[in-house]
């Protein structure tokens, strides 16, 4: 029995050795340093959102047509725009929009898309009805489809939301599909159905836990995608209409002023560069340490 | 073999879908396996031993495979043919099965306690709480050391040997009346196959299971079994008790791998090889499958493929009576 004892040997020592795998998962995301970057950056934009009535005390509709077109100063840290509205207040508050958006389009596509990608992938038949219906919908352009979709539902917040999440459902449903494809052909899959579990808890328990890890990288991409995706539509018109402000109609707004006000453009348009920019830095280290193929041993 | 058989296969004919149209991957495998027997099914990788295993619990994927004849008999039923509802009834609770793989066999995102219970929660309606103590029995059973600590581990933490015996806990969970082990110790090192081999043999006269062992080693089934199937190209060669099979054997095919066993006093020479290879299941050839490759090939062997034919109560083969080797000798 010399196996046993080294066995019991080895569990003796490993605890301190090697934490658990979710944690170790955990540590080394925590010591990755794109994703310390981009974590910080979404923390405080995210922050400034949830916490804006707070850090502002002003109403982003409040306007002083008198003081029109201020440059970034004590008063007005951002600057003032068309109707004397407080830009930092408007920014703050379009983060708000912009980030919920994003945000829930992240959420609802992923959650569509991994339950696509999983029946397709767990019943066959299903298979080629559901992936030509994602082909159909990719070969639209996102932008274009969400634009078709928006203007459709009219220029809603809901609808800006629903219009994204079916434009970037199909990526992720092929994502979840390739690696449920993969999965459903391990061992332990093969082990589940011989215990007796049926098909929906296979599905559930065994096949969607092991599959999802690429879809939540994907998952950032689409955050960062549905900002620049939303400020676009609202920027051409369709997305969320002012006065609520968006980072997009922000910017849609102080289009015309561009020369003589830049900040009224600035400040969004950095806001969505920074919150891109974080939610990427984000994705690329949860993908540095959820990729089997990057791990080392 | 005097009472009723556990389970029956009858004439099990299995076929899958290729580019070229189905093909035969195993054909007319008929054998019984007996309350509490301890049967070893032997042969060369692709000759359908997996694949009659995996076919007693209907596992092949619908529509890439269908079993052109034969019936499987368990308790009245033909698995082959009963309801999907009612296999996932007999699946894990009375029939059970050990892969080859443990490093992929165990879930990696489920711990210990998670997997083990699963199968208890699915057939017995086990609290979780239950489960969580007769996992740690379990464990026990499969003598693994401070199992109540173990039981909340993932399976990442475990050596190749205990994540073994760890499927096997599983799949003794509910006291099965049949264990699978589909090559259940080709993945692991030779100290821990003897480890497991034995593990086994102590469960099945502990449980009182019947216990069907595949392998491609001999020396493995030797061991364990006390009754053994050959496998060539899909089809049963020989079904004969252990000693019977291996001071005796009948089919060119059994001598050929026992003569390329290396012996201990063997000394240097080189291992026996039989020659040829393993044809492909499409691969036409008239009568007997092995005849390709048979130092004692006879022009009857090509006329037509032999029957698998008793010779005697515990023993059957499939060749034509001139070519066996007694006849020869």
């Amino acid at each position: 029995m010399t196996e046993l004892a080294l066995d019991s040997g080895q569990a003796a020592v490993s605890p301190v050795l090697a934490p658990r795998r979710r944690f170790m998962a955990l540590r080394r995301l925590v010591a990755h340093r794109s994703f310390q970057i981009g974590l910080c950056l979404v923390l405080v934009l995210a922050v400034a959102a949830i916490f804006a009535p707070f850090i502002t005390g002003i109403d982003p509709s409040a306007m002083k047509v008198r003081l029109r077109f201020k440059p970034p100063s004590e008063t007005f840290l951002f600057g003032s725009d068309s109707f004397g509205r407080d830009v930092l207040t408007r920014v703050l508050y379009g983060a708000r929009v912009s980030l919920w958006i994003g945000l829930v389009v992240a959420m609802l596509s992923g959650l569509c898309g991994a339950l696509i990608g999983v029946l397709a992938a767990q019943f066959r038949s299903l298979d080629a009805l559901l992936m030509r219906l994602m082909d159909a919908l990719m070969s639209f352009p996102a932008i274009l489809l969400a634009l078709g979709i928006t203007a459709a539902l009219g220029p809603r917040m809901e609808s800006v939301i629903i219009a994204l999440t079916v434009a970037y459902v199909p990526a992720g449903a092929r994502i979840v599909r390739a690696s449920a494809l993969v999965v459903r052909e391990l061992d332990y899959v093969q082990a589940a159905r011989i215990a007796g579990a049926s098909d929906l808890r296979i599905m559930l328990r065994h096949i969607l836990p092991n599959s999802v890890s690429p879809l939540l990288v994907h998952m950032t991409f689409v955050f960062a995608y549905s900002i620049l995706a939303e400020a676009a539509l609202s920027f051409l018109g369709v997305g969320v209409q002012p006065p609520t402000p968006s980072w997009g109609n922000i910017i849609a707004e102080g289009r015309d002023y561009a020369t003589e006000a830049w900040w009224v453009m600035l400040f969004p348009g950095l806001g969505i560069s920074l919150a891109a920019l974080g939610l990427n830095l984000l994705g690329d280290g949860l993908r540095d340490v959820l990729d089997p193929r990057l791990k080392a041993g | 073999m005097i009472a009723a058989p556990l389970v029956s296969i009858e004439d099990l004919t299995v076929q899958f879908r290729t580019d070229r149209g189905w093909t035969t991957a195993i054909e007319g495998v008929s054998f019984d396996v007996a309350e509490g027997d301890c049967l070893g099914v032997v042969g060369e990788s692709g000759s359908g031993k997996s694949v009659t295993a995996l076919s007693m619990l209907r596992l092949h994927a619908r529509g890439t495979s269908r079993f052109a004849r034969g019936a499987v008999r368990y308790a009245g039923q033909d698995l082959l043919r009963a309801p999907e509802r009612n296999l996932r009834k007999i699946r894990g609770r009375d029939i059970a099965m050990v892969f080859q793989d443990p490093m992929s066999s165990l879930n990696p995102v489920l711990s210990i306690c998670d997997q083990i219970s699963e199968t208890l929660c699915l057939h017995q309606g086990m609290t979780r709480a239950g489960a969580r103590q007769r996992a740690i029995e379990l464990l026990d059973l499969v003598r693994i050391p401070d199992a109540a600590r173990r039981v909340d581990e993932y399976p990442h933490r475990l050596s190749g040997g205990m994540r073994q015996r760890v499927m096997i806990a599983m799949a003794i969970a509910c006291r099965p009346r049949l264990l699978i082990a589909d090559e259940p110790t080709t993945a692991l090192d030779v100290t821990i196959q003897a480890q497991i081999l034995e593990l086994l043999r102590d469960l099945r006269a502990e449980l009182g299971m019947a216990v069907m062992l595949i392998s491609h080693d001999l020396g493995v089934i030797a061991e364990f079994a006390k009754r053994v199937i050959v496998m060539y190209a899909g089809r049963i060669v020989e079904d004969a008790p252990v000693d019977v099979l291996f001071n005796a054997p009948r089919h060119p095919y059994t001598e050929g791998l026992m003569a390329s066993m290396p012996a201990l006093e063997g000394g240097t020479e080189r291992l026996y090889a039989i020659p040829g290879r393993i044809p492909d299941p499409d691969e036409p050839i008239a009568g007997c499958r092995f005849g390709p490759r048979c130092a004692h090939i006879k022009p009857i062997c090509q006329a037509a493929a032999p029957e698998l034919v008793a010779i005697d109560a515990t023993h059957r083969v499939r060749c034509t009576p001139r070519t066996r080797t007694s006849d020869m000798t």
